[in-house]
C-alpha cells in the first residue's frame, strides 16, 4: 500500500474541518455583514462583489449567515458528541463485568437503537421546546449507545491482552484496570468514532433545523436556510445551493479526517 | 454463460426495469396546463390544511368548511362576498315580533345525498341537534338565543328567540349551522351527507378528499364530474405541485414570494383578494409594560407595516389600523392613527417610564406569515429599545402556552374568524384586554337589528380598539389563489374561505397522467402491501424453522422472552414520554373557537378524563388484542391508519433498499477489483454520498426533474389503485434521494469486506488452483462479504420505515413517518404511542431475524450461540 492516499485524506479532511471550525470560531466576532441585519429593500440580491453569496428574502447577507450557521452547526454537533461520551464509562463497565451488568448495558443500548431517532427528537422538542439545546440533547442521547457499543467492543479485546492480565495478577481492581490500562488504549478508537459522530451530528442538526426544531431565529442555521430557500428557488436559486454545499463540504471534511485518523491509528498493528 | 456474467445480465435487466418508469414519463409530459385532450371534467385542487374530520357541526376546523361548505353541505342562508347574508336553502325569511320570531320559507324538491328529502322537519332536527346540551357544535353559544324551532309545514320553519339577536342570520350562515339529514347525521364525520351539488366519494387520510357530482341536485348541476382536494402543507411543495401540474389549482396559496411568477405565466390564472383574517401583533396586557397604553401606542408607532407586508408577504396584504376587514361596508380606515415614527415611539416609551426599553419574548405559531413577520417586527422593536427574543412554537404548543395559559409577552397570529371583534369583550381571552366601555359597545351591537345603528356601533368598536392600541394591527391577510388557466369558475372570494367548485368547469380537459388516477378510482386496489407482507412472513417462518432445527426450541424461547421484555420496557418508555408532552389534544382540536362545555364533552368522548395509569393499562390490554386504539383526530382505528400509510412506507423502503444495494454492489465490486484511479474515483463518490444530506438531494431532484423537466410529479402519491407504474413513479425521486447516502454506507462496508476477504486463505488457495481474478471476486469473496452488508441492510430497512420523515415532507408522501410527525403536532397521542411502538417492534424483530440469519449463514459464529 502506498502512503500517499493515507496522508491525502487526513490532510484534506483536516484542512476542510479546520476551515469550518475556524469560521465557526471567528463568526461571533467578525462576519462581512451583520447576519441579523434586515434590509427589505435589498432582498434577494444575486451574488456580487459586495455580497459574495447574495442576500436572502429579508436582505441579510448569505455569506455572513453561513458563517454564523457554521457556529450553530459546530456547536450543536460538538456538544452532542460530548454527551455521547457518557457511553464510554458504560461500555467500560459492561466490558469489565461480563454477565448481568453487561447484559443490562447491551439491552439498554439495543432499546435506544430501536427507537426511531428522528421521531424521538421531534417528540423531545415538543416537550422541551425547539432550540439548539434541545437539538444537542436529542442528538446526544443517540450518541451514548454508539460510544457504549464501540467502547465495549474495543475494551473486550483489550482485556485479553497480556498487560491486562498482568495488571490483574498484580491485584488491581477491574475499574482501575479499565481506567489506567484499557481507556488510554481506546483513545484512538474513540477519537475516530467521535469524528464520525461529529459528522453525523452535523447532518442531523441540518435535518432538525430544516424542520424548524434546532436553533431559533434570528440565529442562522444551515437547515433552516435551506427550508426557507425552497419556495424561493424561482427567484433566487443560489439560496438553495450555498447552505447545501456548506453541509456537504463540512461533513466530507469530517469523514475524510475520521478515515485518515483511523488509518493512522491502525498502522502500528 | 459463466456465473458472474449471468449475475451481471440479471442486474442489468433489473436496472433496466427500474429505469422504465422514468423513461415512460418522458413520453407523456405532464404539466397541468399543457396537455388537455378532450373529455373528462375533473380537477385537483391543492390546499394547505386537511380537515381532521368531515362534520362542520362537530368540529371548529376551518378546513372542513373550506372543502365541504357549499359543495357538499348547505345552510339555510349563506354569506355573500362582502359578508352580507343571502338565501340558500331558505328562499326568503321574515323577522317579526320585535325581532323575536324568524320565519323561513324553504326551497322545495331538495334531497339529501342519502335519498331523504330536505324539509322543515330536517331543518328543525339540524338546529335542535346543534343547540342541544352536550352537543359538540363548536359555536353552540351562537344558538343560545333560540328558544324553540317549529316546523309549521314542510316548507315553513319558525324560530322563536328568547332575546333579540342581531347576529342570528350570520350565525346560520356558518358551517356549524349546515343542514344535515336525520338519517345519516351521526356518520357525517366520516361519510358527509348534505344537499349540495357534490357528494362525498372518498377520503385518503393525509393525502386527499374526492367529491363527485350529485346527479339529483335540485339547482344547476355542477359541471365537474369529480373534484379532488389534495392536502399539501409545505409552501415549497405547493409551489412544486403547481409548477409540475400535479394540481390544477391551489386555494389560499401559502408562498406569496412566488405568486408573481405564476401571475406572469400564461398557463396560470391568479386571484389576489382579501380575507377575513386580521394579522395582529398580540400583546399580553397582563404583563407589566404591555398593560400600559403608552407602551402599546409606542409599539404601534414603531411598526412599519409597509416593510412588514413587503418583507413577509411580498407586498400582498392590506395594512389595517384596527381589528376589522377593509372589505366590510362598515370599515373605517384607521391606519393613519399610528404612522411609523421611531422618534415619537421613543418619546412615548420614555413617557411611560421605559427610556431604555425592556426585554420581551415573541412566541410564533408555525405559519410562514407569522414566522417571517416575527423576524421583521423584532428588528423594528429593537429600534425603540425593546429587545425581543423569538420562540417558534408548533400549533399545539401555541394553543397551550399562548392561547390557553396566557404564558407569553407577544405573539403574531391571524384571526381568521369572520365578525370576531367580540373577542375583545372576553376577559379570559388570551391578550387580556378588559374594558367596560368596549363591552358596552358589543352588548349594544348584539341588541340592535337596524342596519344604520349596527353600522355606527361597528365603527365605534373599530375606533375604540385603535385608540387603546390593544394589539399591533399589522395587515389583513391576502387571499391568493392560483389555477390552471383552462379551469374556469372556481369561487374563491368569500367570507368562509370556501373553495366553491359548484360552477367550475374545464374548457379543455384534464391531463392524461391524471386520467389514470381518476379512471382507476373504481378499480380493485392492488394488494401490493399484502403480497410484500406475505413474502416477509414466509421468510420469517423459514428462518425460525431453521433456527429451531439448529439450536432447539429452548434457545428460541429464551430469545423470545428477551424480545417481549424489551417491547414491554419500550411501551413504558413511550407512554411516559408521550404523557409529559405539554399541550392538550382537546385544546388543539377546538382551535381558537369552542367553549368549555364542548371541550369537556369531547374529552369524555375520547376517554382522556381517565387517570394516566388507567389509560396505560387500557392501551396495553388493547395491544394484546391487536387493538392499537382510535385516532383522536381522524376517529378511525390506528390500525387502519397504519395499514394505509404502510402502503407508501413499505414499498418506499424496499425500493430504496433495492436501489442502494444495486448501486453499492456496483461501486463496491468496482472498487475492490481496481486499484489506483478507478478506486479513488469510487472512494470520492462514496465520500460525496456519505456527506450529502438526503433532504437537500431530494429538494434538488424535485426541482430538476419535476419542476424544470416535468419528467415525474413533484410529490404526492396516487395510490396503488392508480396502477403499479404511476405509483412506482411517484416513489422514484424519494427513493433515489434516500438511497444515495445509504448506498454510500453500503458500498464502503462492502468494499472493506471485499478487500478483507481477498486476503483470506481460501482466496489464496483458489488463486493457487488457477481461478481468475473475476471469479475470485464473484464466487469466493462476494458471498463472504455479503454478511456484514446484510446486517446493515436489515438496520436500514427498519430505519427507512420511519426515518424517511423529512423526505416524506419534501415530497409530501403520506407515509408512516409523516403520520407520526403530524400526530405529534396535532397531539394525537394515541397514534404517536402506537406507531412508535410498531416501529420499535419492527426494529427489534428485524435485528433478531438478521442475527439469526447471520449465525445460520456463518458457521464460524455458531460456536457462540448453539445449545
Amino acid at each position: 500500500m502506498s502512503a500517499a492516499p493515507r496522508n491525502s485524506s487526513l490532510i484534506a479532511g483536516a484542512l476542510l474541518t479546520g476551515l469550518f471550525v475556524a469560521v465557526a470560531l471567528i463568526a461571533p466576532y467578525w462576519t462581512p455583514f451583520d447576519p441579523r441585519a434586515l434590509s427589505i429593500a435589498g432582498k434577494l440580491l444575486p451574488p456580487s462583489a459586495h455580497h459574495w453569496f447574495g442576500t436572502d428574502q429579508l436582505g441579510r447577507d448569505v455569506l455572513s449567515m453561513i458563517m454564523a450557521g457554521a457556529r450553530t452547526s459546530v456547536g450543536v454537533a460538538a456538544l452532542s458528541v460530548l454527551i455521547g461520551l457518557l457511553g464510554v464509562p458504560l461500555g467500560l463497565l459492561a466490558a469489565a463485568h461480563s454477565g448481568g451488568i453487561d447484559e443490562l448495558v447491551t439491552r439498554g443500548n439495543d432499546l435506544v437503537f430501536a427507537f426511531p431517532a428522528l421521531l424521538l427528537a421531534i417528540l423531545l422538542t415538543s416537550v422541551l421546546g425547539p432550540g439548539a439545546i434541545t437539538a444537542i440533547i436529542a442528538i446526544g442521547i443517540f450518541n451514548i449507545p454508539v460510544f457504549a457499543r464501540v467502547t465495549r467492543a474495543g475494551a473486550l479485546q483489550l482485556w485479553t491482552r497480556d498487560y491486562a492480565s498482568a495488571a490483574r495478577v498484580a491485584g488491581k481492581g477491574r475499574w482501575r484496570i479499565s481506567r489506567e490500562h484499557i481507556l488510554p488504549n481506546l483513545a484512538g478508537l474513540l477519537i475516530v468514532q467521535g469524528t464520525i459522530q461529529f459528522s453525523l451530528g452535523v447532518i442531523a442538526e441540518a435535518g432538525l433545523s430544516y424542520v424548524g426544531l434546532s436553533a431559533q431565529p434570528p440565529t442562522p442555521s444551515w437547515g433552516r436556510m435551506l427550508n426557507e430557500a425552497q419556495t424561493l428557488t424561482a427567484l433566487a436559486p443560489s439560496l438553495a445551493l450555498f447552505p447545501g454545499f456548506a453541509i456537504l463540504l463540512f461533513v466530507m471534511g469530517l469523514n475524510l479526517l475520521g478515515e485518515g485518523l483511523r488509518r493512522r491509528t491502525e498502522r502500528p498493528e | 454463460m459463466s456465473r458472474p456474467a449471468r449475475c451481471a445480465v440479471l442486474l442489468l435487466s433489473i436496472a433496466a426495469l427500474m429505469s422504465l418508469p422514468a423513461r415512460g414519463a418522458q413520453g407523456n409530459s405532464i404539466g397541468g396546463a399543457q396537455g388537455n385532450p378532450a373529455g373528462a371534467q375533473r380537477a385537483i385542487i391543492g390546499m394547505q390544511l386537511e380537515p381532521p374530520m368531515l362534520d362542520p357541526t362537530a368540529n371548529p376546523a376551518a378546513a372542513i368548511s373550506e372543502v365541504l361548505y357549499g359543495n357538499v353541505y348547505e345552510g339555510l342562508v349563506q354569506f355573500g362576498a362582502d359578508g352580507s347574508v343571502l338565501p340558500k336553502l331558505a328562499l326568503s325569511w321574515e323577522v317579526a315580533g320585535d325581532g323575536l320570531t324568524y320565519v323561513f320559507h324553504l326551497r322545495g324538491g331538495v334531497r339529501f345525498h342519502d335519498g331523504s328529502s330536505f324539509d322543515a322537519a330536517a331543518a328543525k332536527f339540524s338546529l335542535d341537534r346543534a343547540a342541544a346540551p352536550g352537543s359538540l357544535n363548536p359555536q353552540r353559544s351562537r344558538f343560545d338565543a333560540i328558544r324553540a324551532v317549529e316546523a309549521v309545514d314542510p316548507l315553513t320553519l319558525k324560530l322563536r328567540l328568547s332575546r333579540r339577536s342581531g347576529g342570528l342570520l350570520q350565525s346560520l350562515a356558518f358551517g356549524s349551522a349546515v343542514m344535515v339529514s336525520p338519517q345519516s347525521a351521526a356518520n357525517n364525520a366520516r361519510q358527509p351527507v348534505g344537499t349540495g351539488p357534490f357528494r362525498f366519494l372518498r377520503w385518503r387520510r393525509g393525502d386527499s378528499i374526492t367529491l363527485e357530482r350529485n346527479p339529483d341536485f335540485a339547482g344547476t348541476p355542477a359541471a365537474l364530474n369529480q373534484v379532488t382536494f389534495k392536502f399539501i402543507a409545505d409552501p415549497s411543495a405547493a409551489f412544486a405541485a403547481l409548477m409540475a401540474g400535479d394540481v390544477d389549482a391551489f386555494a389560499n396559496y401559502p408562498a406569496p414570494e412566488s405568486f408573481a411568477k405564476f401571475a406572469a405565466d400564461p398557463r396560470f390564472a391568479v386571484f389576489a383578494g382579501t380575507t377575513e383574517m386580521e394579522t395582529v401583533l398580540a400583546l399580553n396586557e397582563r404583563v407589566a409594560p404591555l398593560g400600559n397604553v403608552l407602551v402599546r401606542r409606542a409599539i404601534s408607532h414603531a411598526l412599519d407595516r409597509g416593510a412588514i407586508i413587503d418583507g413577509a408577504m411580498y407586498g400582498f396584504g392590506t395594512p389595517i389600523g384596527s381589528h376589522f376587514p377593509p372589505r366590510n361596508p362598515a370599515y373605517v380606515d384607521l391606519t393613519g392613527m399610528y404612522p411609523h415614527d421611531v422618534a415619537k415611539a421613543r418619546g412615548l416609551m420614555a413617557a411611560a417610564g421605559y427610556p431604555h426599553g425592556f426585554s420581551m419574548t415573541l412566541k410564533l405559531p408555525p405559519p410562514s406569515y407569522a414566522r417571517r413577520s416575527g423576524e421583521i417586527v423584532a428588528a423594528q422593536l429593537a429600534q425603540i429599545g425593546i429587545r425581543v427574543s423569538i420562540q417558534d412554537l408548533e400549533w399545539a404548543q401555541w394553543l397551550d402556552q399562548v392561547y390557553a395559559r396566557h404564558q407569553f409577552d407577544m405573539s403574531i397570529v391571524g384571526h381568521a374568524e369572520p365578525l370576531d371583534y367580540d373577542i375583545y369583550a372576553r376577559d379570559d381571552y388570551y391578550f387580556g384586554y378588559s374594558n367596560a366601555e368596549f363591552k358596552a359597545l358589543i352588548a349594544a351591537l348584539d341588541d340592535s337589528v337596524e342596519p344604520e345603528r349596527r353600522r355606527d356601533l361597528l365603527q365605534r368598536i373599530q375606533r375604540k380598539l385603535s385608540l387603546d392600541a390593544v394589539n399591533g394591527f399589522l395587515f389583513q391577510y391576502p387571499r391568493l389563489d392560483i389555477w390552471n388557466a383552462h379551469l374556469q369558475g372556481i369561487g374563491f372570494d368569500n367570507v368562509l374561505g370556501v373553495v366553491d367548485v359548484s360552477r367550475a368547469r374545464y374548457d379543455g380537459a384534464a391531463t392524461t397522467a391524471r386520467d389514470a388516477e381518476f379512471s382507476a378510482a373504481g378499480a380493485k386496489p392492488l394488494p401490493a402491501y399484502r403480497m410484500a407482507f406475505g413474502v416477509f412472513a414466509a421468510g420469517c417462518l423459514v428462518l425460525l424453522g431453521l433456527a429451531a432445527h439448529r439450536f432447539g426450541s429452548a434457545f428460541l424461547a429464551q430469545r423470545f422472552a428477551i424480545l417481549l421484555a424489551t417491547l414491554l420496557v419500550a411501551t413504558a418508555v413511550i407512554f411516559v414520554i408521550v404523557q409529559v408532552i405539554p399541550g392538550d389534544p382537546v385544546r388543539y382540536m377546538m382551535g381558537l373557537q369552542g367553549d368549555a362545555g364542548t371541550a369537556d364533552a369531547l374529552r369524555r368522548e375520547l376517554g382522556l378524563d381517565a387517570a394516566p395509569l388507567q389509560r396505560y393499562v387500557a392501551w396495553i390490554a388493547g395491544l394484546v388484542h391487536g387493538d392499537f386504539g382510535t385516532s383522536y383526530t381522524y376517529r378511525i382505528p390506528v390500525r387502519a391508519l397504519v395499514i394505509e400509510r404502510l402502503q407508501v412506507s413499505l414499498p418506499l423502503a424496499m425500493y430504496t433498499l433495492l436501489l442502494s444495494t444495486l448501486l453499492a454492489l456496483g461501486l463496491g465490486l468496482f472498487a475492490a477489483a481496481r486499484r489506483g484511479y478507478g478506486a479513488d474515483l469510487v472512494g470520492g463518490m462514496i465520500q460525496l454520498g456519505l456527506a450529502v444530506p438526503n433532504f437537500w438531494l431530494g429538494m434538488l431532484l424535485a426541482l430538476l426533474f419535476a419542476v424544470e423537466l416535468h419528467w415525474v410529479s413533484a410529490g404526492g402519491f396516487p395510490g396503488w389503485e392508480a396502477g403499479f407504474w404511476p405509483a412506482l413513479k411517484a416513489l422514484t425521486l424519494p427513493a433515489i434521494a434516500l438511497s444515495l447516502p445509504q448506498a454510500a454506507i453500503l458500498a464502503r462496508v462492502l468494499r472493506g469486506a471485499l478487500i478483507d476477504a481477498l486476503h483470506e486463505d481460501y482466496i489464496r488457495t483458489a488463486r493457487a488452483k488457477g481461478a481468475g481474478r473475476r471469479q475470485l471476486l464473484w464466487r469466493h469473496a462476494l458471498p463472504n462479504a455479503m454478511v456484514p452488508v446484510l446486517t446493515i441492510l436489515g438496520l436500514q430497512f427498519s430505519f427507512l420505515l420511519a426515518g424517511a420523515v423529512i423526505i416524506e415532507n419534501v415530497f409530501f408522501l403520506p407515509g408512516l413517518g409523516r403520520l407520526v410527525f403530524q400526530a405529534i403536532v396535532q397531539r394525537d397521542l394515541i397514534v404517536v404511542q402506537s406507531v412508535v411502538l410498531i416501529l420499535v417492534f419492527a426494529v427489534v424483530v428485524v435485528s433478531f431475524l438478521v442475527e439469526l440469519a447471520y449465525v445460520l449463514v456463518n458457521p464460524r459464529l455458531r460456536a457462540t450461540y448453539g445449545p
